[in-house]
């Protein structure tokens, strides 16, 4: 097995160094150009913005869902599948164009003068098309997942809570949430990893990200290979930076494995007067 | 399955001497209730009183309805028929002259803090300290300060024997002490009525006895509780009355020194002969 293992990396190693079409001059060149740097620093924000807005939107709506009101468990349901169902590329393309279905977006009191319309083409550009479109899209598998940490919450622990009097609020915030973190909280550095892969995405709105910054260079120097080689360096990265961050919150919310880990908290309780 | 009959009224409804009122606080009323999950009929025809600081154990078969009567009176589970009063109030319902209406959500709350409940899995919160445990529901639902709280939680620590435990998580605490926790959690909403379902059945043999002390001195006290358990021991030395539940009804209630040695009905020399 060993052997196999073997020949085939020393293959790959062989081919990737000798193979002159890899241009890796030409990767070092650009790895660290002001224009490559540029489209990873907007990839990366917009990776940490989307997300920051889709787990909100998601709780939000995983909070919905678990409603015991039917129109809002509904309302959060069509959310979802609607979301999930269609192509996140298409939803991009149609954020960017929603000019064409809403050319003025009035902003005021419903039914009443009071307010004024905007221009939807001056309001939403391509980048923020971009971030509405993949937050709104996150959002719904957010919302899933957060629901999954939901229902991993034993059925006793709100039994406990309806028998001190709580309120489904007073529950959902001191235990269900909470408790749901473990869950929740891989789940979600998964999805931060896969986001900012998803980024790429928004190269078809003409957003300077990673990608597209590397397309412009090709476009023009024809070194197709060697400049996303550059952005696949990059997306690499960043991606094994940001499970780093995952496993330290991981550790944060489980305080209640440290007895299990062998290290007991020391008591430190003053005893009343 | 042949259709069970309700067992006749053959006895005297039993009344445990030397006790309390049998309306208002610290009590529970219970008649012609039943209550069906789905097709499966619980509880059939429940009809008991409880005293204020009667202390009493309810014994029976699992399936019995046992714990299903106790969830019920914690307004865990909704009734479908009968009446529930406890601690002299509806349970979940406000009668006036015209109406027999449904109470307000933060009404069924606040009948829900004057009921203790303490459950077999213990169910305290993995996210909180055995202190927070205690403080959250008196700060919450409560809304005593903070201050007050945690002053209120020590001193429930220390009669329940966990002085100096208060910042242990509950997955640092063995079973029993997780247990006195719950217990000292129910207690700090200030119930007229305690419930104990199996309070002891999942914990290992040598840690029931610190659980049955806490539970002992609290009948001392003269709460009302409502325990259900397999501990014949406590049935025989705290309690002033005995439930045995078989099929969904109530087979047979007495004082429980002479229905465990001399049970009156069939049912319950049945069932006593198997677990005596």
């Amino acid at each position: 097995m060993w052997v196999v293992c073997l020949i085939i990396t020393a293959g790959i190693a062989y081919t990737l160094i000798t193979n002159p079409r890899y241009h890796w001059s030409t990767i070092r060149h650009y790895l660290t150009a002001a224009t490559v740097l540029k489209g990873l620093w907007l990839t990366i924000w917009m990776t940490v913005l989307v997300m920051l807005i889709a787990t909100i939107l998601g709780l939000l709506v995983a909070v919905m869902r678990a409603s015991k009101i039917l129109p809002v468990r509904i309302l959060a349901i069509c959310y979802i599948n609607v979301f999930r169902g269609t192509p996140v590329l298409v939803q991009l393309i149609l954020w960017f164009n929603i000019a064409a279905l809403y050319p003025h977006i009035r902003l005021g009191i419903p039914f009443t003068p009071v307010g004024g319309n905007l221009n939807t083409n001056a309001l939403i550009s391509a980048t923020t098309a971009a971030i509405i479109g993949l937050s709104l899209n996150e959002a719904a598998y957010m919302a899933e997942i957060v629901r999954g940490g939901f229902n991993s919450v034993p059925k006793g622990q709100l039994e406990a809570g309806d028998s001190l009097g709580m309120s489904e609020a007073m529950k959902m915030r001191k235990i269900i949430i909470p408790q749901a973190m473990p869950t929740v909280i891989p789940a979600t550095g998964n999805q931060l990893i896969s986001m900012l892969k998803e980024t790429s995405l928004v190269s078809v709105l003409g957003v300077a990200d990673l990608l597209a910054s590397v397309q412009l260079i090709y476009a023009r120097t024809y070194e197709t290979i060697p400049m996303l080689i550059v952005a696949c360096i990059w997306y690499l990265v960043v991606s094994i930076l940001l499970s780093y961050p995952q496993s330290k919150i991981e550790a944060h919310y489980d305080k209640s494995s440290r007895a299990i880990l062998g290290k007991p908290l020391p008591t430190v309780e003053v005893p009343h007067a | 399955m042949p259709e069970q009959s309700a067992p006749t009224p053959s006895m005297e409804p039993f009344r445990p001497a030397g006790l309390g009122d049998t309306d208002g606080p610290g009590t529970v009323q219970i008649r012609k209730l039943v209550k069906s999950f789905g097709a499966n009929t619980v509880l059939k025809d429940i009809n008991v009183d409880i005293a204020a600081g009667e202390v009493c154990v309810l014994i029976g078969p699992s399936g019995s309805g046992k714990s299903t009567l106790l969830r019920c009176i914690d307004g865990l589970e909704q009734i479908d028929s009968g009446v529930l009063r406890v601690n002299g109030e509806d349970l979940g319902y406000i009668e006036d002259a015209t109406h027999y209406r449904p109470l307000s959500r933060t009404d069924r709350r606040r009948q829900r803090t004057q009921i203790g409940m303490v459950f077999q899995q213990f169910n305290l919160f993995p996210n909180m300290t055995a202190l927070e445990n205690i403080t959250v529901g008196q700060t919450l639902v409560k809304r005593t300060t903070r201050a007050q709280a945690k002053q209120r939680a020590r001193e429930l620590l220390t009669r329940v024997g966990l002085e100096g435990h208060g910042n242990h998580y509950p997955a640092q605490l063995s079973g029993g002490q997780q247990q006195r926790v719950a217990i000292a959690r129910s207690l700090a909403m200030d119930p007229q009525v305690m419930l104990f379902d199996e309070p002891t059945s999942a914990l290992d043999p040598e840690l029931v006895g610190d659980v049955l002390d806490v539970m002992r001195q609290l009948a001392d006290e003269g709460m009302t509780m409502l325990v259900t358990t397999h501990e014949m021991g406590f049935a025989r030395e705290v309690a002033n009355s005995l439930l045995f539940m078989a099929d969904g009804y109530i087979v047979e209630r007495g004082d429980p020194r002479e229905v465990l040695a001399n049970p009156q009905e069939p049912r319950t020399q049945q069932f006593l002969k198997k677990v005596l």
